[in-house]
Protein backbone atom coordinates (compact mmCIF):
# COMPACT_ATOMS: atom_id res chain seq x y z
CA UNK A 1 0.00 0.00 0.00
CA UNK A 2 2.68 1.99 1.02
CA UNK A 3 3.59 3.37 -3.09
CA UNK A 4 4.65 6.72 -2.39
CA UNK A 5 1.27 8.39 -1.63
CA UNK A 6 2.07 10.75 1.20
CA UNK A 7 0.53 11.73 4.38
CA UNK A 8 -0.84 15.38 3.14
CA UNK A 9 -1.85 13.72 -0.46
CA UNK A 10 -4.01 11.17 1.55
CA UNK A 11 -5.85 13.64 3.46
CA UNK A 12 -7.09 15.87 0.36
CA UNK A 13 -7.68 12.43 -1.45
CA UNK A 14 -9.31 11.75 2.15
CA UNK A 15 -11.54 15.22 2.41
CA UNK A 16 -12.38 15.15 -1.86
CA UNK A 17 -13.89 11.91 -1.46
CA UNK A 18 -16.06 13.43 1.10
CA UNK A 19 -17.54 16.27 -1.01
CA UNK A 20 -18.02 13.50 -4.11
CA UNK A 21 -19.96 11.76 -1.42
CA UNK A 22 -21.92 14.39 -0.50
CA UNK A 23 -22.63 15.90 -3.92
CA UNK A 24 -23.74 11.94 -4.36
CA UNK A 25 -26.36 12.26 -2.14
CA UNK A 26 -27.66 15.25 -3.47
CA UNK A 27 -27.75 13.83 -6.87
CA UNK A 28 -29.68 10.41 -5.43
CA UNK A 29 -32.28 12.89 -3.71
CA UNK A 30 -33.01 14.77 -7.17
CA UNK A 31 -33.36 11.04 -8.42
CA UNK A 32 -35.88 10.55 -5.79
CA UNK A 33 -37.80 13.44 -6.24
CA UNK A 34 -38.00 13.08 -10.01
CA UNK A 35 -39.11 9.77 -9.37
CA UNK A 36 -41.91 10.87 -7.50
CA UNK A 37 -42.45 13.90 -10.40
CA UNK A 38 -43.01 11.33 -13.40
CA UNK A 39 -45.29 8.74 -11.06
CA UNK A 40 -47.34 11.69 -10.16
CA UNK A 41 -47.78 12.19 -13.88
CA UNK A 42 -48.56 8.14 -14.20
CA UNK A 43 -51.21 8.83 -11.85
CA UNK A 44 -52.55 11.95 -14.10
CA UNK A 45 -52.18 9.42 -16.91
CA UNK A 46 -54.16 6.54 -15.68
CA UNK A 47 -56.77 8.71 -15.30
CA UNK A 48 -57.20 10.28 -18.28
CA UNK A 49 -57.16 6.99 -19.92
CA UNK A 50 -60.06 6.05 -18.14
CA UNK A 51 -61.61 9.75 -19.30
CA UNK A 52 -60.88 8.94 -22.60
CA UNK A 53 -62.08 5.03 -22.42
CA UNK A 54 -58.33 3.65 -22.92
CA UNK A 55 -57.05 0.35 -21.57
CA UNK A 56 -54.03 0.96 -18.82
CA UNK A 57 -51.75 -1.68 -20.09
CA UNK A 58 -50.13 0.39 -23.23
CA UNK A 59 -47.37 -2.26 -24.06
CA UNK A 60 -46.90 -0.26 -27.37
CA UNK A 61 -46.49 3.02 -25.63
CA UNK A 62 -44.21 1.09 -23.03
CA UNK A 63 -41.70 -0.35 -25.56
CA UNK A 64 -41.54 3.20 -27.42
CA UNK A 65 -40.81 4.80 -24.02
CA UNK A 66 -37.95 2.17 -23.33
CA UNK A 67 -36.55 2.49 -27.44
CA UNK A 68 -36.77 6.36 -26.66
CA UNK A 69 -34.26 6.49 -23.56
CA UNK A 70 -32.16 3.85 -24.83
CA UNK A 71 -31.36 5.60 -27.99
CA UNK A 72 -30.73 8.96 -25.07
CA UNK A 73 -28.23 6.97 -23.23
CA UNK A 74 -26.74 5.86 -26.11
CA UNK A 75 -26.05 9.16 -27.20
CA UNK A 76 -24.76 10.20 -23.30
CA UNK A 77 -21.97 7.32 -24.62
CA UNK A 78 -24.13 5.70 -21.80
CA UNK A 79 -24.51 1.77 -21.43
CA UNK A 80 -27.43 1.02 -22.84
CA UNK A 81 -28.33 -2.25 -21.31
CA UNK A 82 -28.43 -1.30 -17.56
CA UNK A 83 -30.70 2.13 -18.57
CA UNK A 84 -32.72 -0.34 -20.32
CA UNK A 85 -33.01 -1.97 -16.95
CA UNK A 86 -33.72 0.89 -14.97
CA UNK A 87 -36.20 2.21 -17.08
CA UNK A 88 -38.16 -1.16 -17.15
CA UNK A 89 -38.20 -0.87 -13.35
CA UNK A 90 -40.06 2.82 -13.45
CA UNK A 91 -42.11 2.25 -16.95
CA UNK A 92 -43.80 -0.95 -14.21
CA UNK A 93 -43.61 1.24 -11.28
CA UNK A 94 -45.80 4.04 -13.20
CA UNK A 95 -48.39 0.96 -14.47
CA UNK A 96 -48.51 -0.07 -11.00
CA UNK A 97 -49.74 3.44 -10.05
CA UNK A 98 -52.17 3.76 -12.94
CA UNK A 99 -54.16 0.61 -11.87
CA UNK A 100 -54.06 1.88 -8.50
CA UNK A 101 -55.79 4.35 -8.98
CA UNK A 102 -58.52 2.68 -10.74
CA UNK A 103 -59.19 0.49 -7.71
CA UNK A 104 -59.71 3.18 -5.63
CA UNK A 105 -62.36 4.68 -7.98
CA UNK B 1 -37.57 -17.10 -29.70
CA UNK B 2 -34.01 -16.09 -30.22
CA UNK B 3 -33.40 -13.61 -33.54
CA UNK B 4 -29.83 -13.65 -34.65
CA UNK B 5 -28.71 -10.26 -36.49
CA UNK B 6 -26.74 -9.64 -39.65
CA UNK B 7 -23.39 -9.01 -38.91
CA UNK B 8 -23.57 -5.53 -40.42
CA UNK B 9 -26.72 -4.73 -38.22
CA UNK B 10 -27.45 -0.61 -36.89
CA UNK B 11 -28.08 0.35 -33.33
CA UNK B 12 -31.39 1.93 -35.02
CA UNK B 13 -32.11 -1.56 -36.71
CA UNK B 14 -31.45 -3.46 -32.90
CA UNK B 15 -33.60 -1.00 -30.96
CA UNK B 16 -36.19 -1.26 -33.83
CA UNK B 17 -36.92 -4.83 -33.65
CA UNK B 18 -36.70 -4.65 -29.88
CA UNK B 19 -39.47 -2.29 -29.79
CA UNK B 20 -41.17 -4.40 -32.43
CA UNK B 21 -41.08 -7.18 -30.12
CA UNK B 22 -41.76 -5.30 -26.86
CA UNK B 23 -44.72 -3.65 -28.12
CA UNK B 24 -46.32 -7.05 -27.79
CA UNK B 25 -45.81 -7.52 -24.37
CA UNK B 26 -42.87 -9.35 -24.15
CA UNK B 27 -38.99 -8.60 -23.22
CA UNK B 28 -36.30 -9.26 -25.17
CA UNK B 29 -32.43 -9.55 -23.85
CA UNK B 30 -29.47 -9.04 -26.16
CA UNK B 31 -26.31 -10.49 -26.33
CA UNK B 32 -23.47 -9.26 -28.00
CA UNK B 33 -20.12 -11.78 -29.21
CA UNK B 34 -17.67 -11.33 -31.17
CA UNK B 35 -19.52 -12.81 -34.77
CA UNK B 36 -22.99 -12.24 -33.61
CA UNK B 37 -25.63 -10.70 -31.82
CA UNK B 38 -28.35 -12.24 -30.70
CA UNK B 39 -31.71 -10.89 -29.36
CA UNK B 40 -33.70 -12.97 -27.55
CA UNK B 41 -37.51 -13.21 -26.98
CA UNK B 42 -38.77 -13.99 -23.42
CA UNK B 43 -42.60 -14.43 -22.92
CA UNK B 44 -45.80 -15.92 -24.85
CA UNK B 45 -44.56 -16.81 -28.08
CA UNK B 46 -47.65 -17.01 -29.60
CA UNK B 47 -47.70 -12.89 -29.68
CA UNK B 48 -44.41 -13.53 -32.14
CA UNK B 49 -47.09 -14.51 -35.05
CA UNK B 50 -48.44 -11.07 -35.71
CA UNK B 51 -44.83 -9.30 -36.66
CA UNK B 52 -43.04 -10.78 -39.45
CA UNK B 53 -39.69 -10.98 -37.86
CA UNK B 54 -37.49 -12.58 -40.81
CA UNK B 55 -38.07 -9.37 -42.73
CA UNK B 56 -37.38 -6.32 -40.37
CA UNK B 57 -34.26 -4.91 -41.25
CA UNK B 58 -31.17 -6.49 -40.05
CA UNK B 59 -32.23 -9.87 -39.21
CA UNK B 60 -30.27 -12.46 -40.33
CA UNK B 61 -32.38 -15.75 -39.02
CA UNK B 62 -35.42 -16.53 -36.57
CA UNK B 63 -35.38 -20.17 -34.80
CA UNK B 64 -38.03 -21.08 -31.96
CA UNK B 65 -36.38 -22.35 -28.20
CA UNK B 66 -38.64 -25.24 -27.77
CA UNK B 67 -36.73 -25.57 -24.16
CA UNK B 68 -38.37 -24.40 -21.34
CA UNK B 69 -35.40 -22.39 -20.33
CA UNK B 70 -34.35 -19.49 -21.72
CA UNK B 71 -31.79 -17.39 -20.88
CA UNK B 72 -29.85 -20.15 -19.37
CA UNK B 73 -29.94 -21.62 -22.66
CA UNK B 74 -26.77 -21.81 -25.50
CA UNK B 75 -28.65 -20.12 -28.11
CA UNK B 76 -29.61 -17.39 -26.53
CA UNK B 77 -26.07 -15.95 -25.81
CA UNK B 78 -24.10 -15.34 -28.45
CA UNK B 79 -20.40 -16.81 -26.77
CA UNK B 80 -20.27 -18.72 -23.56
CA UNK B 81 -20.25 -17.02 -20.50
CA UNK B 82 -17.61 -15.91 -17.86
CA UNK B 83 -18.80 -14.96 -14.81
CA UNK B 84 -16.14 -12.47 -12.72
CA UNK B 85 -16.29 -12.30 -9.24
CA UNK B 86 -14.84 -9.74 -6.66
CA UNK B 87 -13.38 -6.52 -7.59
CA UNK B 88 -10.30 -5.02 -7.92
CA UNK B 89 -8.36 -6.16 -5.04
CA UNK B 90 -9.88 -9.90 -4.85
CA UNK B 91 -11.30 -11.52 -8.42
CA UNK B 92 -11.81 -14.55 -9.90
CA UNK B 93 -13.51 -15.80 -13.00
CA UNK B 94 -15.25 -18.79 -14.40
CA UNK B 95 -15.62 -19.60 -17.89
CA UNK B 96 -12.67 -18.70 -19.50
CA UNK B 97 -9.77 -21.07 -20.60
CA UNK B 98 -8.04 -21.13 -16.79
CA UNK B 99 -9.33 -23.70 -14.20
CA UNK B 100 -10.19 -21.85 -11.33
CA UNK B 101 -10.81 -23.83 -7.54
CA UNK B 102 -12.19 -22.62 -4.94
CA UNK B 103 -11.10 -23.99 -1.34
CA UNK B 104 -11.53 -23.76 1.98
CA UNK B 105 -13.16 -25.65 4.86
CA UNK B 106 -16.79 -26.50 5.60
CA UNK B 107 -17.53 -24.35 8.06
CA UNK B 108 -15.64 -21.47 9.19
CA UNK B 109 -14.57 -22.77 12.44
CA UNK B 110 -12.55 -19.63 13.84
CA UNK B 111 -9.82 -16.90 12.66
CA UNK B 112 -7.06 -18.80 12.92
CA UNK B 113 -8.37 -21.75 11.17
CA UNK B 114 -9.61 -19.77 8.25
CA UNK B 115 -6.82 -17.53 7.70
CA UNK B 116 -3.96 -20.64 8.03
CA UNK B 117 -6.51 -22.46 5.29
CA UNK B 118 -6.53 -19.57 3.15
CA UNK B 119 -3.03 -19.19 2.89
CA UNK B 120 -2.45 -22.30 2.13
CA UNK B 121 -4.73 -22.93 -0.82
CA UNK B 122 -3.87 -19.88 -2.32
CA UNK B 123 0.11 -20.88 -2.53
CA UNK B 124 -1.27 -24.30 -4.01
CA UNK B 125 -2.99 -22.07 -6.69
CA UNK B 126 -7.14 -21.59 -5.39
CA UNK B 127 -8.10 -18.57 -6.62
CA UNK B 128 -11.45 -18.36 -4.24
CA UNK B 129 -12.03 -19.16 -0.76
CA UNK B 130 -15.05 -20.69 0.59
CA UNK B 131 -16.65 -21.08 4.41
CA UNK B 132 -19.77 -21.81 5.63
CA UNK B 133 -21.23 -19.27 8.05
CA UNK B 134 -24.71 -20.56 7.80
CA UNK B 135 -24.96 -24.31 7.49
CA UNK B 136 -28.17 -26.49 6.32
CA UNK B 137 -27.41 -29.31 8.56
CA UNK B 138 -29.38 -32.51 8.53
CA UNK B 139 -29.78 -32.90 12.04
CA UNK B 140 -30.95 -29.53 13.97
CA UNK B 141 -28.73 -30.72 16.63
CA UNK B 142 -25.21 -30.64 14.57
CA UNK B 143 -23.05 -27.29 14.68
CA UNK B 144 -25.63 -24.74 12.73
CA UNK B 145 -22.01 -22.57 11.88
CA UNK B 146 -21.18 -19.26 13.81
CA UNK B 147 -23.59 -16.92 11.34
CA UNK B 148 -22.88 -13.07 11.38
CA UNK B 149 -19.33 -13.70 12.75
CA UNK B 150 -17.93 -16.14 10.43
CA UNK B 151 -19.27 -13.33 7.76
CA UNK B 152 -16.93 -10.81 9.40
CA UNK B 153 -14.17 -13.13 9.20
CA UNK B 154 -14.53 -13.39 5.74
CA UNK B 155 -14.25 -10.34 5.18
CA UNK B 156 -11.18 -10.22 7.17
CA UNK B 157 -9.81 -13.01 5.48
CA UNK B 158 -10.38 -11.97 2.24
CA UNK B 159 -8.55 -8.38 3.06
CA UNK B 160 -5.49 -10.33 4.02
CA UNK B 161 -5.27 -12.57 1.17
CA UNK B 162 -6.51 -11.45 -2.09
CA UNK B 163 -8.99 -14.25 -2.20
CA UNK B 164 -12.58 -13.34 -3.22
CA UNK B 165 -14.69 -15.15 -0.91
CA UNK B 166 -18.45 -17.45 -1.75
CA UNK B 167 -20.87 -18.59 1.25
CA UNK B 168 -24.01 -20.05 1.31
CA UNK B 169 -27.62 -18.25 1.71
CA UNK B 170 -29.97 -20.27 3.33
CA UNK B 171 -32.64 -18.07 3.58
CA UNK B 172 -34.28 -14.72 1.95
CA UNK B 173 -34.21 -13.20 4.60
CA UNK B 174 -30.12 -13.16 4.95
CA UNK B 175 -29.79 -12.30 1.05
CA UNK B 176 -29.23 -9.00 1.83
CA UNK B 177 -26.63 -9.55 4.80
CA UNK B 178 -24.49 -12.14 2.58
CA UNK B 179 -24.50 -10.24 -0.34
CA UNK B 180 -22.79 -7.23 1.93
CA UNK B 181 -20.37 -9.32 3.01
CA UNK B 182 -19.80 -12.65 0.19
CA UNK B 183 -18.06 -11.95 -3.49
CA UNK B 184 -20.31 -14.64 -4.42
CA UNK B 185 -23.15 -15.89 -2.70
CA UNK B 186 -23.65 -19.73 -2.89
CA UNK B 187 -27.20 -21.98 -2.77
CA UNK B 188 -27.33 -25.52 -1.57
CA UNK B 189 -28.58 -28.74 -3.39
CA UNK B 190 -31.04 -28.48 -0.37
CA UNK B 191 -32.33 -24.97 -1.60
CA UNK B 192 -31.67 -25.56 -5.26
CA UNK B 193 -35.92 -25.18 -5.98
CA UNK B 194 -36.19 -22.74 -2.79
CA UNK B 195 -37.85 -20.15 -5.65
CA UNK B 196 -38.62 -17.16 -3.55
CA UNK B 197 -35.01 -17.54 -2.31
CA UNK B 198 -34.02 -17.53 -6.04
CA UNK B 199 -36.26 -14.81 -7.15
CA UNK B 200 -34.55 -12.87 -4.08
CA UNK B 201 -30.65 -13.96 -5.82
CA UNK B 202 -31.66 -12.41 -9.01
CA UNK B 203 -32.36 -8.87 -7.71
CA UNK B 204 -28.81 -8.79 -6.17
CA UNK B 205 -25.99 -8.13 -7.67
CA UNK B 206 -23.59 -10.47 -7.23
CA UNK B 207 -23.04 -13.62 -8.70
CA UNK B 208 -24.75 -16.92 -7.55
CA UNK B 209 -23.10 -20.45 -7.44
CA UNK B 210 -26.28 -22.77 -8.02
CA UNK B 211 -25.57 -26.34 -6.76
CA UNK B 212 -27.59 -29.04 -8.35
CA UNK B 213 -30.40 -30.83 -5.93
CA UNK B 214 -29.72 -34.03 -4.65
CA UNK B 215 -32.22 -35.46 -6.83
CA UNK B 216 -32.80 -33.13 -9.60
CA UNK B 217 -32.55 -33.28 -13.08
CA UNK B 218 -30.29 -31.09 -15.60
CA UNK B 219 -33.46 -29.81 -16.40
CA UNK B 220 -34.27 -28.64 -13.39
CA UNK B 221 -30.96 -26.97 -12.59
CA UNK B 222 -31.17 -24.69 -15.42
CA UNK B 223 -34.67 -23.91 -14.67
CA UNK B 224 -33.26 -23.11 -11.46
CA UNK B 225 -30.57 -21.25 -13.13
CA UNK B 226 -33.55 -19.30 -15.14
CA UNK B 227 -35.07 -18.18 -12.08
CA UNK B 228 -32.43 -16.64 -10.45
CA UNK B 229 -31.93 -15.18 -14.32
CA UNK B 230 -35.37 -13.97 -15.44
CA UNK B 231 -35.06 -11.75 -12.13
CA UNK B 232 -32.43 -10.12 -13.31
CA UNK B 233 -29.27 -11.60 -12.19
CA UNK B 234 -27.44 -13.29 -15.99
CA UNK B 235 -24.10 -13.87 -13.12
CA UNK B 236 -24.52 -17.73 -12.59
CA UNK B 237 -21.89 -20.85 -12.17
CA UNK B 238 -23.77 -24.02 -12.19
CA UNK B 239 -22.30 -26.66 -9.92
CA UNK B 240 -22.92 -30.92 -10.08
CA UNK B 241 -22.42 -31.70 -7.05
CA UNK B 242 -23.32 -35.29 -7.04
CA UNK B 243 -26.46 -37.32 -7.11
CA UNK B 244 -28.31 -39.57 -5.03
CA UNK B 245 -28.67 -43.53 -6.58
CA UNK B 246 -28.73 -46.87 -4.99
CA UNK B 247 -25.04 -47.00 -4.21
CA UNK B 248 -23.84 -46.50 -0.79
CA UNK B 249 -20.13 -46.93 -1.46
CA UNK B 250 -20.16 -42.81 -2.06
CA UNK B 251 -21.72 -40.81 -0.12
CA UNK B 252 -23.09 -39.23 -3.56
CA UNK B 253 -22.63 -40.31 -7.15
CA UNK B 254 -21.01 -37.66 -9.34
CA UNK B 255 -22.85 -37.18 -12.80
CA UNK B 256 -20.12 -36.83 -14.51
CA UNK B 257 -22.13 -37.07 -17.38
CA UNK B 258 -23.47 -34.02 -16.52
CA UNK B 259 -20.98 -31.96 -17.06
CA UNK B 260 -20.82 -32.24 -20.67
CA UNK B 261 -24.91 -32.00 -21.26
CA UNK B 262 -24.80 -28.87 -19.32
CA UNK B 263 -22.14 -27.11 -21.16
CA UNK B 264 -24.14 -28.49 -24.43
CA UNK B 265 -27.49 -26.94 -23.36
CA UNK B 266 -25.87 -23.76 -21.54
CA UNK B 267 -23.73 -20.94 -21.81
CA UNK B 268 -23.62 -20.90 -18.32
CA UNK B 269 -20.24 -22.02 -16.65
CA UNK B 270 -20.53 -25.25 -15.02
CA UNK B 271 -18.08 -26.34 -11.91
CA UNK B 272 -17.61 -29.18 -10.12
CA UNK B 273 -17.70 -30.68 -6.19
CA UNK B 274 -15.99 -33.64 -5.91
CA UNK B 275 -15.86 -33.11 -1.47
CA UNK B 276 -19.49 -33.92 -1.29
CA UNK B 277 -19.93 -35.94 -4.44
CA UNK B 278 -17.47 -38.75 -3.10
CA UNK B 279 -18.25 -37.77 0.54
CA UNK B 280 -14.47 -39.30 1.23
CA UNK B 281 -11.32 -37.18 1.23
CA UNK B 282 -9.46 -40.38 -1.27
CA UNK B 283 -12.20 -39.82 -3.94
CA UNK B 284 -11.44 -35.93 -3.85
CA UNK B 285 -8.51 -35.78 -6.07
CA UNK B 286 -9.57 -38.78 -8.65
CA UNK B 287 -12.73 -37.31 -9.73
CA UNK B 288 -11.73 -33.84 -9.43
CA UNK B 289 -9.52 -35.04 -12.26
CA UNK B 290 -12.55 -36.95 -14.16
CA UNK B 291 -14.25 -33.50 -13.84
CA UNK B 292 -11.53 -31.14 -15.38
CA UNK B 293 -11.48 -33.90 -18.01
CA UNK B 294 -14.81 -34.06 -19.02
CA UNK B 295 -15.16 -30.08 -19.06
CA UNK B 296 -15.85 -28.70 -16.16
CA UNK B 297 -14.57 -25.23 -15.71
CA UNK B 298 -13.36 -25.18 -12.13
CA UNK B 299 -14.32 -26.84 -8.80
CA UNK B 300 -15.29 -25.83 -4.88
CA UNK B 301 -13.11 -28.18 -2.46
CA UNK B 302 -13.16 -28.63 1.08
CA UNK B 303 -9.78 -28.20 2.88
CA UNK B 304 -9.23 -27.97 6.68
CA UNK B 305 -6.26 -27.33 8.30
CA UNK B 306 -7.29 -30.67 10.74
CA UNK B 307 -9.62 -32.81 8.98
CA UNK B 308 -10.22 -34.77 11.93
CA UNK B 309 -11.41 -32.39 13.72
CA UNK B 310 -13.41 -30.37 11.97
CA UNK B 311 -16.81 -29.76 12.89
CA UNK B 312 -18.47 -31.07 9.89
CA UNK B 313 -17.65 -32.80 6.62
CA UNK B 314 -14.32 -33.67 8.33
CA UNK B 315 -14.21 -37.47 6.17
CA UNK B 316 -14.41 -35.48 2.99
CA UNK B 317 -12.32 -32.62 3.67
CA UNK B 318 -8.33 -32.64 2.91
CA UNK B 319 -5.60 -31.17 4.30
CA UNK B 320 -3.71 -28.55 2.97
CA UNK B 321 -0.98 -30.94 1.70
CA UNK B 322 -3.14 -33.72 0.18
CA UNK B 323 -4.78 -30.06 -1.19
CA UNK B 324 -1.44 -29.12 -2.81
CA UNK B 325 -1.20 -32.44 -4.67
CA UNK B 326 -3.90 -32.58 -5.95
CA UNK B 327 -3.20 -29.52 -7.32
CA UNK B 328 -0.12 -29.88 -9.20
CA UNK B 329 -1.64 -33.21 -10.55
CA UNK B 330 -4.69 -31.44 -11.98
CA UNK B 331 -2.23 -29.33 -13.91
CA UNK B 332 -1.72 -32.33 -16.59
CA UNK B 333 -5.44 -32.91 -16.70
CA UNK B 334 -6.09 -29.17 -17.25
CA UNK B 335 -3.86 -29.15 -20.46
CA UNK B 336 -5.39 -32.66 -21.77
CA UNK B 337 -8.78 -30.51 -21.72
CA UNK B 338 -7.01 -27.54 -23.53
CA UNK B 339 -7.34 -25.22 -20.24
CA UNK B 340 -4.64 -24.01 -18.26
CA UNK B 341 -4.76 -23.90 -14.23
CA UNK B 342 -5.11 -20.37 -12.92
CA UNK B 343 -2.29 -18.34 -11.74
CA UNK B 344 -1.95 -18.09 -7.89
CA UNK B 345 -2.95 -14.81 -6.06
CA UNK B 346 -0.07 -14.33 -4.91
CA UNK B 347 2.27 -14.42 -8.21
CA UNK B 348 -0.92 -12.33 -9.89
CA UNK B 349 -0.25 -9.27 -6.86
CA UNK B 350 3.35 -9.54 -7.54
CA UNK B 351 2.68 -8.83 -10.79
Amino acid sequence: MSDGHGTGERESATAELARCREEIERIDNEIVSLLARRLKLGKRTGDLKRAAGLPILDPTREAAVIRRVTGVARDAQLPTEPIREIFWQIVGMSRRVQEQTSESL
Amino acid sequence: MIIVTKSDVSDAEIDHIRERIESLGMRTHLSRGERRTIIGCIGDESLLDEVPLRSLPGVESVTPVLKPYKLASREFAADRTVVRVGGRDARAEFGGREISVIAGPCSVEGRDMLLSTAREVRQAGASMLRGGAFKPRTSPYAFQGLGEQALRLLVEVRAATGLPVVTEVMDTRQVDLVAEHADMLQVGARNMQNFSLLAELGRVRRPVLLKRGLSATVKELLMAAEYIMANGNHDVVLCERGIRTYETATRNTLDIGAIPVLKRESHLPVIVDPSHAGGDAELVAPLAFAAIAAGADGLIVEVHPDPERALSDGDQSLAPTGFATMMQSLAAFAAAAGRTMGTPAEARAVA
